[in-house]
């Protein structure tokens, strides 16, 4: 996969981020970062501002279409892929209507997640390359 | 309490039976006995009355005279199980009218039960306590059943993450993504993967069964091109069926009829169905996948070249858990659920599925939708 960027990843699972995260190593992105609420996902955006967020829908306390609304407020621009477990058309629309750029359901077979990782790269990052953009000071 | 009587084994006691009649030394009489043996009493003179009475106290259980000024009690009875439906309470009717022609009515207007007078006290409590209980136990068993329904739900949500990173990491290992693998560590590794693959896929299915049990499944329709919705599953599943060198073709002969089906879903019934066909047919086979349409129908068929439906096993093919004695040919697991869900989808889309042993080997699913109008 032809990306530069960062990926920030918010799961309340562990097993989930450590399986994303690997995955995407895989796939050749070396800027991970995690989140495992809503809160702390708002945090480490504010920090790190990465490029792309990976959120989870079914959340305790701030689920997920909640934190991408927070997000957005936080920045209309940023671009978030929403994690699901089920294909839950309702649950889809609701998080197309707020401004999400697509979902990826994690239960699928990796290749086919890789696949829907890539074609949203390839929609989000069509023109405004994040290659360009400095990485965060750390 | 009397010794001949047997002891009830459900506690009816609080249970409520509303009692019509106009004459008010019946309601006195019945109500005193029905009183004594725990149960609540409300009282109606009148059909109209009762309908009141019913609409505010909603009693369990509801005891109705026939031969009343204004509405009768045929008449009261039809209007409560037309207001009430499937919640109405059972009606036992108590009617000096007693021809086998007066009878039928009552069965015919609703009622479960039908006494006649003048009545013995105690046939008329053992009916009363049969009906109650017969209510309480679908009661109780309705909430059972959407209890189950919910657990199972449930643990299966909670079941499907973590075995989806069991699989997922087990993938990513085989794929060296974290180092070279010696071959036992290899062998290991796939073998976590393919047992929590097949996991997965049980998860998964009681997941959609307990779905579409607790009446949880929505259909999303959309006008659909059918072929080209089996075309996509044609092309994916002919990847695995490679493996057994397996070939699936795909014939179309129609105008590429359009028609509403909620895309996900009816992918599901397709892929579920090629995927059986490869699962039982021997290596080398050809799977033929087939678009149908009519005037009022399309749909598609998928043939095998597997042993076919035995015939004394036919009824359990669509049925939870209804697994048959063919075996998959490679190894592939099965968990009985897959066709019951298929016939679930499709009843839901109006349609149906059906299967036919074709004379020599192998047999043949068809699924047939009702046409896009």
């Amino acid at each position: 996969m032809n990306f530069n960027g960062s990926i920030l990843i918010v799961d309340d699972e562990a097993h989930i981020r450590t399986f994303i995260s690997l995955l995407l190593r895989h796939l050749g992105v070396n800027r991970i970062f995690e989140a495992k609420n809503g809160n702390e996902a708002l945090e480490v955006y504010e920090k790190e501002r990465p490029d792309l967020i990976l959120l989870d829908v079914n959340m305790p306390m701030m689920d997920g279409i909640e934190t991408l609304r927070a997000l957005k407020r936080a920045n209309p621009d940023c671009v978030v892929v929403m994690l699901t477990s089920l294909a839950n058309r309702q649950t889809v629309d609701e998080s197309a209507t707020h401004g999400a750029a697509n979902y990826i359901r994690k239960d699928a077979p990796f290749e086919e997640i890789g696949r829907a990782l890539a074609e949203t790269i390839d929609t989000c990052f069509e023109t405004d390359a994040p290659e360009t953009k400095p990485p965060p000071q750390s | 309490m009397d010794d001949s009587q047997p002891t009830p084994s459900i506690d009816l006691k609080g249970r409520s039976v509303l009692i019509v009649d106009d004459d008010r030394v019946n309601l006195k009489i019945i109500g005193g006995i029905l009183r004594h043996e725990g149960f609540e009493i409300s009282e109606a003179s009148s059909g109209e009355q009762a309908l009141e009475v019913y609409a505010e106290y909603r009693p369990n259980l509801v005891l109705l005279d026939v031969m009343m000024p204004g509405i009768d009690g045929f008449e009261t009875c039809r209007t409560l199980k037309k207001t009430y439906g499937e919640t109405c309470a059972p009606v036992i009717f108590i009617t000096a009218k007693n021809k086998a022609d007066d009878i039928v009515m009552g069965f015919d207007a609703g009622g479960v039960d039908y006494l006649t007078k003048p009545f013995r006290p105690k046939e008329v409590l053992a009916r009363i306590r049969t009906h109650l209980s017969n209510q309480l136990l679908l009661e109780q068993l309705s909430k059972a059943n959407a209890a189950k329904d919910r657990f199972l739900g449930m643990c299966a949500h909670d079941l499907r993450n973590p075995l989806s990173s069991i699989r997922g990491l087990a993938e990513l290992m085989s794929e060296r993504a974290a180092g070279s693998l010696t071959d036992e560590q290899m062998e290991i590794v796939q073998t976590i993967h393919g047992a929590s693959q097949s996991m997965l896929q049980l998860v998964n299915e009681l997941l959609d069964v307990a779905t579409i049990e607790a009446g949880h499944l929505k259909l999303a329709k959309e006008p659909t091109k059918i072929a080209e919705l089996v075309k996509r599953s044609v092309h994916l599943s002919g990847i695995e069926a490679a493996k057994k060198d397996t070939l699936i073709e795909m014939v179309n002969r129609t105008k590429n009829p359009v028609i509403d089906v909620d895309r996900n879903k009816m992918r599901q019934v397709v892929d579920n169905l090629i995927n059986n066909a490869v699962k039982y047919s021997p290596r080398g086979s050809l799977i033929t996948v087939q678009i149908n349409a009519d005037d009022s129908s399309a749909g598609f068929s998928v043939k095998d070249n597997g042993p076919g439906i035995p015939d004394n096993e036919r009824h359990k093919l669509f049925k939870d858990y209804g697994r048959l004695s063919a075996q998959p040919t490679g190894g592939e697991k099965s968990t009985g659920l897959g066709l019951a869900i298929c016939r679930k989808i499709v009843e839901a889309h109006g349609g149906t599925i059906g299967a036919d042993n074709i004379p020599g080997h192998g047999c043949e699913f068809v699924v047939r939708l009702p046409r896009h109008k």
